[in-house]
């Protein structure tokens, strides 16, 4: 019965409409919810949200036989996707309030995969990716203010400064494990966050203002973007350069994930001295991990940073590092997909939310507890490689 | 030519325990050494001294023809030693062939911008690893090779066993270190574990191993070199008959263990 169906390859054509439906499925519920108002909306979407993820719990068939339809037909699942991003914003229209969720949605996922490097595959706790991102906008906000270096100038200086603090952090966790190590993190989080706070140059908290919009082929992104006839507003510009930033971190993920260099995070991740008799270099992959992780919060800061036009210290709090980590875990550790989709609904949660005004933090942190009950691995976790094998 | 890895006076203290005292031995290519002793002799903290696990107190390790006293484990695995654990250290939530494929990491090379930026050279690089992976099991155990695609957590004692042995062999070495590979093994179980030992030698005949045995069906079959340890002391050496009929090791070893001879 069971064991039959999730054998079974799915034919050409059920594969192209699963892979075809199911993202324009998934597309409508995300519009559904940025759209959804008052309370009762959003309670029954959320609803049928967990009774997917109970239905896909209780039936693991269910998710193989999807997963083997998109990988049957990754051509048509990719074009789907792409032009589903494409279009999204179409079908939003004018409302720059949708659209501005979904940017910070989109940073938010470039964070969390960037953080899911470390805990997802290496299960290293780190508690200073707020930092990171933190040091890319002002890195990239001090150049672009202070030089005039254009938005694209700062991404890479940006980044690399970030990956240098992140070498930093690492250092510690040559010598420190767990517990220890995360609060080594914390501390870190917290010097960064004080510094911003109290250098003159950094603004102190009053933060950075006036950082120019980018422009690309004299297209400013503080104007609205018109395509074809079609004017979408100037959040537009933001929402798909934050949507390839997405899709710069998602092969960055997949690539590291699926070279030696994955598989040595999960050696160390099951056992470090396991690892080490497999001749992994375990204290340099720990802090590999860390600065891979700052490197890819950093553009994440920039694109942050360019987008509101002021950043303060308050942007980048203990707090927000916790949201991070909060999105891996209930997204599922490891797992590309998952951490995805975990950094949107812990994005866009809490805003919906607020119809329950002062109920709002009990209620969101029910819907996360209610989650995990319903898929205590995350709702995607991690999966064993396949090496694209049919069996 | 000189012996492969050669332990000179190794002494490893853990506070006021002497857990390996003073002990010197050596073993030459193709050949295999059986370790014997009871309980809590030190045979492991031989081990973990070797590899570099722990750092000896004293002593040195030398390693074709280098020395390598205290390097860290994964060095020494860079250089030629396998080894594995006696309760089993598979990584058991990744797949029995991802578990073979990480034995491989000092065969491989690419790094972090090498993965990012010539994605076709890494993903080469794993087709390799699988590629011999899979041989590796196959040779292993065809019932391990079938089971490749599951988390080796969910294997059965005697398969988990295999595992760590193939993983081991995954990095090439020129010394395997095998510490009580017969342990929750049955009797059939047992002799299949000799038979692929043996095969081992006649694949490999270059390959050198050293054995911590407490089932001295296994030492039988490998009788040629035997050392005794007790109380983190050398006290005999030589073939296994000679071994056995040591009176110091009948007083350390017989009286005390159950041996299944
Ligand atoms: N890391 C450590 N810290 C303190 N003591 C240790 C450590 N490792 C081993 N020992 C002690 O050293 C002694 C030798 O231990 P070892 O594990 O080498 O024995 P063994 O010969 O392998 O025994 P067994 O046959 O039970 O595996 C034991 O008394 C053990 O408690
Ligand atoms: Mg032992």
């Amino acid at each position: 019965m069971g064991a039959r169906m999730s054998s079974e390859m799915p034919g050409f054509g059920l594969a192209t409409v699963l892979a075809v439906g199911i993202q324009i499925l998934g597309a409508a519920f995300l519009y559904l919810i940025l759209k959804a108002e008052g309370g009762w909306q959003v309670i029954g979407l959320l609803a049928l949200l967990a009774a997917g993820f109970y239905l896909i719990e209780k039936r693991p068939q269910i998710t193989e036989y999807v997963t083997a339809s998109f990988s049957r037909v990754p051509v048509v699942a990719l074009v789907t996707a792409v032009i589903v991003v494409v279009l999204f914003p179409f079908a939003v229209g004018n409302n720059t309030y949708v659209l501005h969720l979904l940017i910070v949605a989109q940073l938010y996922a470039v964070l969390a995969l960037a953080l899911n490097f470390q805990l997802g595959s290496a299960n290293i706790p780190n508690f200073a990716t707020g930092a990171s991102y933190g040091i890319g906008a002002y890195v990239s906000a001090l150049l672009a203010i202070n030089f005039g270096l254009s938005f694209w100038l700062t991404l890479p200086a940006a980044a690399i400064a970030a990956t240098l603090f992140g070498f930093l952090i690492g250092i510690p966790s040559m010598r420190t494990r767990d517990t220890y190590l995360a609060l080594v993190t914390i501390a870190f989080g917290v010097v960064v966050q004080q510094l911003l706070n109290n250098f003159d140059w950094t603004g102190g908290p009053n933060g950075l203002v006036g950082i120019p919009a980018p422009s690309l082929f004299g297209h400013s992104f503080a104007d609205p973007l018109v395509v074809f006839g079609w004017k979408l507003p100037s959040q537009a510009n933001f929402y798909y350069l934050s949507a390839l930033l997405v899709v710069v971190a998602i092969i960055t993920a997949h690539r590291l994930h699926s070279s030696r260099i994955g598989l040595a995070w999960n050696a160390l991740r099951a056992d470090e001295i396991a690892a080490r008799a497999q001749g992994i270099n375990v204290a340099w992959f720990k802090v590999l991990a860390f600065a891979v992780d700052a490197f890819l919060a950093a553009f994440a800061g920039t694109i942050y940073a360019f987008y509101v036009s002021y950043i303060s210290p308050d942007n980048f709090t203990f707090l927000v590092s916790v949201t991070i980590m909060t999105m891996v875990i209930v997204g599922g550790m490891d797992n590309i997909f998952g951490v995805i989709v975990g950094a949107f609904l812990l994005t866009i949660l809490p805003e919906k939310l607020r119809a329950f005004s002062d109920y709002r933090l009990l209620f969101f942190g029910i819907v996360i507890i209610g989650f995990l009950m319903i898929r205590p691995q995350g709702l995607f976790p991690q999966r064993i490689r396949s090496y694209g094998e049919s069996r | 030519m000189s012996a492969l890895l050669e332990v000179t006076d190794a002494t490893m203290r853990f506070g006021g325990l002497v857990a390996l005292n003073a002990v010197s031995f050596s073993i030459g290519r193709g050949e295999v050494l059986a370790v014997i002793g009871p309980n809590g002799a030190g045979k492991s903290t031989l081990f973990n001294v070797v590899t570099g696990v722990y750092r000896p107190t004293s002593g040195q390790v030398r390693f074709d023809d280098a020395d390598i006293t205290g390097r860290p484990s994964h060095e020494v695995v860079a250089r030629g030693i396998g080894r594995t654990f006696q309760t089993s250290r598979l990584f058991s939530d990744l797949s029995v062939l991802d578990n073979v494929i990480i034995g491989m990491h000092t065969r491989t090379k690419t790094g972090v911008l090498g993965a990012l930026f010539l994605p076709g050279a890494s993903r080469r690089e794993m087709a390799a690893c699988v590629e011999t992976a899979e041989i590796l099991l196959k040779a292993s155990s065809g019932d391990l090779f079938e089971q490749r695609h599951r988390p080796a957590g969910t294997l059965a004692q005697a398969d988990r066993r295999r595992l760590e042995i193939a993983r081991a062999l995954a990095s090439e070495p020129k010394l395997l270190l095998l510490d009580e590979p017969s342990v929750g093994m049955d009797e059939v179980e047992t002799d299949a574990l000799i038979a692929d030992i043996s095969r081992l030698r006649t694949e490999r005949p270059e390959l050198s191993v050293i054995l911590i045995e407490h089932d001295m069906r296994v030492v039988e079959a490998f009788p040629d070199q035997v050392m005794c340890v007790d109380y983190g002391s050398k006290i005999a050496e030589g073939d296994f008959a000679r071994v056995k009929s040591d009176p110091r090791v009948q007083e350390a070893y017989l009286g005390k263990a159950a041996v299944h001879a």
